[in-house]
Protein backbone atom coordinates (compact mmCIF):
# COMPACT_ATOMS: atom_id res chain seq x y z
CA UNK A 1 0.00 0.00 0.00
CA UNK A 2 1.71 3.71 -0.69
CA UNK A 3 2.77 5.39 2.07
CA UNK A 4 0.25 8.11 1.62
CA UNK A 5 -2.87 6.09 1.18
CA UNK A 6 -5.01 5.76 4.80
CA UNK A 7 -5.94 2.58 6.15
CA UNK A 8 -9.55 2.03 6.81
CA UNK A 9 -9.17 -1.31 7.99
CA UNK A 10 -10.99 -1.68 11.43
CA UNK A 11 -8.77 -3.33 14.24
CA UNK A 12 -9.68 -7.27 14.77
CA UNK A 13 -10.38 -6.85 18.46
CA UNK A 14 -12.42 -4.36 20.35
CA UNK A 15 -11.14 -0.93 21.91
CA UNK A 16 -11.09 0.68 25.37
CA UNK A 17 -13.58 3.33 26.21
CA UNK A 18 -11.50 6.51 25.26
CA UNK A 19 -10.42 7.99 28.56
CA UNK A 20 -10.14 11.60 27.29
CA UNK A 21 -8.80 12.49 31.05
CA UNK A 22 -5.85 15.02 30.43
CA UNK A 23 -3.32 14.21 31.16
CA UNK A 24 -3.70 9.94 30.79
CA UNK A 25 -3.42 9.54 34.41
CA UNK A 26 -3.98 5.36 34.20
CA UNK A 27 -0.73 3.91 34.79
CA UNK A 28 0.67 2.70 37.99
CA UNK A 29 3.84 0.87 39.39
CA UNK A 30 6.18 -0.25 42.34
CA UNK A 31 10.26 0.48 41.96
CA UNK A 32 11.50 -3.35 41.58
CA UNK A 33 14.30 -4.19 44.54
CA UNK A 34 16.05 -5.34 41.02
CA UNK A 35 15.72 -2.23 39.54
CA UNK A 36 18.19 -0.39 42.80
CA UNK A 37 21.45 0.02 41.97
CA UNK A 38 25.05 0.87 43.82
CA UNK A 39 23.80 3.83 45.03
CA UNK A 40 20.90 2.48 47.21
CA UNK A 41 18.16 4.20 44.52
CA UNK A 42 16.35 3.54 41.13
CA UNK A 43 18.62 3.18 38.46
CA UNK A 44 18.09 5.55 35.66
CA UNK A 45 18.37 3.22 32.86
CA UNK A 46 14.95 1.79 34.56
CA UNK A 47 13.19 5.08 34.17
CA UNK A 48 13.34 4.64 31.13
CA UNK A 49 11.98 1.23 31.31
CA UNK A 50 8.94 1.70 33.74
CA UNK A 51 8.13 5.10 31.08
CA UNK A 52 7.98 2.50 28.29
CA UNK A 53 5.22 0.86 30.46
CA UNK A 54 3.68 4.42 30.89
CA UNK A 55 3.90 4.34 26.93
CA UNK A 56 2.34 1.11 26.88
CA UNK A 57 -0.68 2.08 28.49
CA UNK A 58 -1.04 5.14 25.92
CA UNK A 59 -1.14 2.82 23.23
CA UNK A 60 -3.81 0.82 24.84
CA UNK A 61 -5.90 3.96 24.93
CA UNK A 62 -5.30 4.37 21.30
CA UNK A 63 -6.01 0.59 20.21
CA UNK A 64 -2.12 -0.02 19.98
CA UNK A 65 -1.27 -2.11 22.84
CA UNK A 66 -0.21 -5.64 22.75
CA UNK A 67 -2.74 -7.14 20.93
CA UNK A 68 -1.59 -4.74 17.91
CA UNK A 69 1.83 -6.46 18.13
CA UNK A 70 0.52 -9.71 18.56
CA UNK A 71 -1.71 -9.08 15.46
CA UNK A 72 1.49 -8.35 13.49
CA UNK A 73 -0.83 -4.98 12.29
CA UNK A 74 2.32 -2.71 12.75
CA UNK A 75 4.51 -1.34 16.09
CA UNK A 76 6.26 1.67 17.27
CA UNK A 77 9.51 2.60 17.88
CA UNK A 78 10.83 5.73 19.61
CA UNK A 79 13.31 7.67 17.71
CA UNK A 80 14.29 10.06 20.81
CA UNK A 81 13.47 10.04 24.23
CA UNK A 82 14.53 13.34 26.97
CA UNK A 83 14.69 12.53 30.29
CA UNK A 84 15.01 14.54 33.40
CA UNK A 85 15.82 13.19 37.09
CA UNK A 86 14.10 14.88 39.51
CA UNK A 87 14.38 13.16 42.61
CA UNK A 88 15.56 9.35 43.89
CA UNK A 89 13.46 6.58 44.74
CA UNK A 90 13.85 3.57 46.57
CA UNK A 91 12.59 -0.25 45.72
CA UNK A 92 9.30 -0.89 46.60
CA UNK A 93 7.95 3.25 46.23
CA UNK A 94 4.64 2.91 44.22
CA UNK A 95 4.80 5.68 41.07
CA UNK A 96 2.09 7.41 39.65
CA UNK A 97 2.29 8.25 35.82
CA UNK A 98 0.60 10.78 33.42
CA UNK A 99 0.80 11.43 29.69
CA UNK A 100 0.20 14.24 27.79
CA UNK A 101 0.13 14.38 24.39
CA UNK A 102 2.07 16.99 22.91
CA UNK A 103 1.54 16.61 19.32
CA UNK A 104 1.30 14.50 16.61
CA UNK A 105 1.29 13.76 12.84
CA UNK A 106 -0.27 11.00 10.25
CA UNK A 107 2.78 8.77 11.85
CA UNK A 108 4.24 9.80 14.66
CA UNK A 109 3.71 10.69 18.34
CA UNK A 110 4.90 13.75 20.33
CA UNK A 111 4.17 12.55 24.38
CA UNK A 112 5.16 14.05 27.80
CA UNK A 113 5.08 11.75 30.64
CA UNK A 114 5.53 12.53 34.23
CA UNK A 115 6.53 10.27 36.94
CA UNK A 116 5.27 10.97 40.93
CA UNK A 117 5.29 9.72 44.04
CA UNK A 118 1.78 7.98 44.27
CA UNK A 119 1.37 8.59 47.69
CA UNK A 120 3.77 12.11 48.88
CA UNK A 121 3.37 12.86 45.44
CA UNK A 122 6.48 14.35 44.28
CA UNK A 123 7.46 14.67 40.64
CA UNK A 124 10.29 12.04 40.78
CA UNK A 125 11.48 12.10 36.76
CA UNK A 126 9.63 13.72 33.28
CA UNK A 127 10.25 11.73 29.98
CA UNK A 128 9.58 13.31 26.71
CA UNK A 129 9.87 11.41 23.76
CA UNK A 130 9.05 11.11 19.67
CA UNK A 131 7.85 7.90 18.35
CA UNK A 132 7.12 6.63 15.09
CA UNK A 133 4.39 3.90 13.71
CA UNK A 134 6.04 1.17 11.95
CA UNK A 135 5.14 -1.18 9.42
CA UNK A 136 5.38 -4.76 10.32
CA UNK A 137 5.66 -6.46 7.30
CA UNK A 138 8.51 -3.49 5.37
CA UNK A 139 9.46 -2.17 8.97
CA UNK A 140 9.83 1.06 7.66
CA UNK A 141 7.22 4.09 8.97
CA UNK A 142 4.06 4.09 8.10
CA UNK A 143 0.63 6.21 9.10
CA UNK A 144 -1.48 5.20 11.51
CA UNK A 145 -5.21 3.68 10.99
CA UNK A 146 -8.00 5.83 10.16
CA UNK A 147 -9.47 4.55 13.63
CA UNK A 148 -6.05 5.65 15.53
CA UNK A 149 -5.78 8.84 14.16
CA UNK A 150 -9.58 9.22 14.69
CA UNK A 151 -8.47 8.48 18.74
CA UNK A 152 -5.60 10.49 18.51
CA UNK A 153 -7.77 13.71 17.12
CA UNK A 154 -9.98 13.52 20.56
CA UNK A 155 -7.21 13.45 22.52
CA UNK A 156 -5.56 16.04 21.04
CA UNK A 157 -8.08 18.14 21.07
CA UNK A 158 -8.50 17.62 24.75
CA UNK A 159 -4.67 17.88 25.54
CA UNK A 160 -4.19 20.78 24.04
CA UNK A 161 -6.31 22.26 26.29
CA UNK A 162 -3.01 21.84 29.24
CA UNK A 163 -0.42 24.39 29.52
CA UNK A 164 2.91 23.16 27.63
CA UNK A 165 4.78 21.31 30.24
CA UNK A 166 7.92 23.21 32.01
CA UNK A 167 10.17 20.27 31.60
CA UNK A 168 9.19 19.24 27.79
CA UNK A 169 11.39 20.87 24.92
CA UNK A 170 14.99 21.21 26.78
CA UNK A 171 18.18 20.92 25.55
CA UNK A 172 20.90 19.34 27.56
CA UNK A 173 23.99 21.82 28.61
CA UNK A 174 25.21 22.84 31.57
CA UNK A 175 24.04 26.05 32.44
CA UNK A 176 26.14 28.95 33.07
CA UNK A 177 25.98 31.75 35.82
CA UNK B 1 49.77 11.64 44.04
CA UNK B 2 45.64 11.82 44.09
CA UNK B 3 43.69 12.40 46.96
CA UNK B 4 41.43 9.04 46.55
CA UNK B 5 42.71 6.34 48.26
CA UNK B 6 42.96 3.55 45.48
CA UNK B 7 44.72 3.17 42.24
CA UNK B 8 43.14 4.58 39.40
CA UNK B 9 43.89 3.36 36.06
CA UNK B 10 46.11 5.40 33.65
CA UNK B 11 44.01 8.27 31.81
CA UNK B 12 43.02 7.34 28.34
CA UNK B 13 43.94 10.42 26.08
CA UNK B 14 42.20 9.35 23.04
CA UNK B 15 39.35 11.37 21.59
CA UNK B 16 36.77 10.14 21.76
CA UNK B 17 37.17 7.85 24.75
CA UNK B 18 36.36 4.35 22.71
CA UNK B 19 36.87 1.74 26.09
CA UNK B 20 34.14 -0.02 26.32
CA UNK B 21 32.26 -2.85 24.57
CA UNK B 22 29.39 -4.82 25.00
CA UNK B 23 26.91 -7.47 23.23
CA UNK B 24 22.99 -7.25 23.12
CA UNK B 25 22.05 -9.87 25.77
CA UNK B 26 18.65 -12.01 24.94
CA UNK B 27 16.63 -10.32 27.99
CA UNK B 28 17.18 -6.61 26.31
CA UNK B 29 15.44 -8.38 23.24
CA UNK B 30 11.05 -6.69 23.51
CA UNK B 31 8.20 -7.75 21.77
CA UNK B 32 9.19 -6.25 18.50
CA UNK B 33 12.17 -8.32 17.72
CA UNK B 34 15.19 -5.63 18.82
CA UNK B 35 16.98 -4.36 21.89
CA UNK B 36 14.33 -2.25 23.78
CA UNK B 37 14.09 1.51 24.32
CA UNK B 38 14.95 0.65 27.92
CA UNK B 39 17.92 -1.65 27.65
CA UNK B 40 19.85 0.83 25.11
CA UNK B 41 20.02 3.05 28.27
CA UNK B 42 21.28 0.35 30.61
CA UNK B 43 24.11 -0.54 28.09
CA UNK B 44 24.70 3.66 28.24
CA UNK B 45 24.69 3.27 31.56
CA UNK B 46 27.50 0.21 31.64
CA UNK B 47 29.56 2.79 29.32
CA UNK B 48 29.08 5.91 32.22
CA UNK B 49 31.08 3.42 34.39
CA UNK B 50 33.69 2.80 32.33
CA UNK B 51 34.31 6.60 31.90
CA UNK B 52 33.80 7.25 35.68
CA UNK B 53 36.35 4.56 36.21
CA UNK B 54 38.86 6.88 33.85
CA UNK B 55 37.72 10.04 36.80
CA UNK B 56 37.96 7.54 40.15
CA UNK B 57 34.56 7.92 40.74
CA UNK B 58 33.55 4.78 39.91
CA UNK B 59 32.73 1.52 41.99
CA UNK B 60 35.30 1.82 44.66
CA UNK B 61 34.35 5.84 44.79
CA UNK B 62 30.61 4.88 46.53
CA UNK B 63 32.03 1.59 47.61
CA UNK B 64 34.30 3.39 50.08
CA UNK B 65 31.18 5.40 50.96
CA UNK B 66 33.02 8.90 49.67
CA UNK B 67 30.84 9.37 46.61
CA UNK B 68 28.20 9.05 43.81
CA UNK B 69 27.76 10.40 40.80
CA UNK B 70 23.79 10.74 39.81
CA UNK B 71 22.61 11.41 36.15
CA UNK B 72 20.16 14.57 36.27
CA UNK B 73 19.10 14.30 32.63
CA UNK B 74 19.63 12.56 29.79
CA UNK B 75 18.61 12.31 25.81
CA UNK B 76 18.52 9.49 23.45
CA UNK B 77 18.58 9.36 19.77
CA UNK B 78 17.31 5.68 18.87
CA UNK B 79 19.17 5.75 15.26
CA UNK B 80 19.18 2.16 14.50
CA UNK B 81 17.83 -1.52 15.43
CA UNK B 82 20.51 -3.74 16.70
CA UNK B 83 19.10 -7.60 17.69
CA UNK B 84 20.09 -10.32 19.87
CA UNK B 85 24.05 -10.82 20.02
CA UNK B 86 25.49 -7.96 17.79
CA UNK B 87 28.33 -6.66 19.34
CA UNK B 88 28.44 -3.18 20.46
CA UNK B 89 31.53 -0.16 20.58
CA UNK B 90 30.82 2.76 23.13
CA UNK B 91 32.30 5.60 22.60
CA UNK B 92 32.43 8.97 24.62
CA UNK B 93 33.37 12.64 24.17
CA UNK B 94 33.48 15.33 27.00
CA UNK B 95 30.92 18.22 25.41
CA UNK B 96 31.55 20.19 28.81
CA UNK B 97 32.55 20.40 33.00
CA UNK B 98 32.65 22.70 35.84
CA UNK B 99 33.25 22.33 39.56
CA UNK B 100 30.56 19.44 40.01
CA UNK B 101 29.23 18.44 36.63
CA UNK B 102 30.30 16.52 33.32
CA UNK B 103 28.43 16.71 30.17
CA UNK B 104 28.84 14.20 27.94
CA UNK B 105 27.54 12.34 24.91
CA UNK B 106 27.81 8.54 23.92
CA UNK B 107 27.86 6.76 21.03
CA UNK B 108 26.90 3.20 20.44
CA UNK B 109 27.95 1.54 16.87
CA UNK B 110 27.86 -2.18 16.10
CA UNK B 111 31.15 -2.84 16.51
CA UNK B 112 30.97 -5.01 13.52
CA UNK B 113 29.22 -3.33 10.72
CA UNK B 114 29.90 0.23 12.13
CA UNK B 115 26.71 2.00 12.32
CA UNK B 116 25.34 4.19 14.78
CA UNK B 117 22.84 2.53 16.84
CA UNK B 118 22.27 5.21 19.44
CA UNK B 119 23.75 8.45 21.15
CA UNK B 120 23.01 9.25 24.70
CA UNK B 121 23.29 12.75 26.24
CA UNK B 122 24.10 13.22 29.74
CA UNK B 123 24.59 15.69 32.58
CA UNK B 124 26.56 13.73 35.18
CA UNK B 125 26.94 15.42 39.02
CA UNK B 126 28.95 14.48 41.48
CA UNK B 127 27.28 13.55 45.15
CA UNK B 128 28.75 13.32 48.71
CA UNK B 129 28.18 10.19 50.00
CA UNK B 130 27.30 11.38 53.33
CA UNK B 131 25.36 14.53 52.40
CA UNK B 132 23.66 13.05 48.98
CA UNK B 133 24.21 16.71 47.50
CA UNK B 134 25.89 17.93 44.91
CA UNK B 135 29.75 18.46 45.78
CA UNK B 136 32.79 19.32 43.70
CA UNK B 137 34.44 16.71 42.16
CA UNK B 138 37.88 15.21 43.84
CA UNK B 139 40.84 17.37 42.94
CA UNK B 140 42.25 14.06 40.88
CA UNK B 141 38.66 14.06 39.27
CA UNK B 142 38.63 17.53 38.48
CA UNK B 143 42.65 17.31 37.22
CA UNK B 144 41.88 14.56 34.72
CA UNK B 145 38.99 16.52 33.52
CA UNK B 146 40.69 19.31 32.92
CA UNK B 147 43.31 17.66 30.71
CA UNK B 148 41.06 15.47 28.73
CA UNK B 149 38.27 17.74 28.08
CA UNK B 150 40.64 20.36 25.71
CA UNK B 151 41.59 17.13 23.89
CA UNK B 152 37.71 16.43 23.32
CA UNK B 153 36.61 19.97 22.61
CA UNK B 154 38.71 19.40 19.08
CA UNK B 155 36.37 16.51 18.13
CA UNK B 156 33.20 18.45 15.91
CA UNK B 157 29.76 19.17 18.14
CA UNK B 158 28.18 15.70 17.39
CA UNK B 159 24.95 16.40 15.79
CA UNK B 160 22.99 14.55 18.04
CA UNK B 161 24.26 16.70 20.50
CA UNK B 162 21.94 19.74 21.90
CA UNK B 163 18.40 18.59 20.72
CA UNK B 164 15.49 19.37 21.11
CA UNK B 165 12.36 16.77 20.59
CA UNK B 166 9.59 18.13 18.49
CA UNK B 167 8.08 17.33 14.93
CA UNK B 168 9.14 19.04 12.41
CA UNK B 169 6.44 20.86 9.93
CA UNK B 170 7.33 20.89 6.63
Amino acid sequence: MPDTLLNEEPLPYALPELDLTAPLDRHRAVVKDEWVDWNGHMNMARYMEAFDYASGAFHTQIGMGRRYIDNKLGMTFVLEAHITYDRELRGGAPLRFTTQLLDHDAKRLHLFHQMFHAEEGFLASTQESMIMHIDAKTRKSSPFRRVVQERLALMAEAHGKLPKPAKSGRLIGIPRR
Amino acid sequence: MTDLPYPIEPLDLAAPLDRHRATVLKEWIDWNGHMNVGYYIVAFDKATDTFCNQFGVGWEYTHRKIGMTFVLEAHATYDREVKEGDPLRITTQILDHDAKRVHCIHAMYHADEGFLAATNELILMNIDFASRRGAPWPAETMRRLDTLAPIHARLPKPPQAGRVIAIRKK
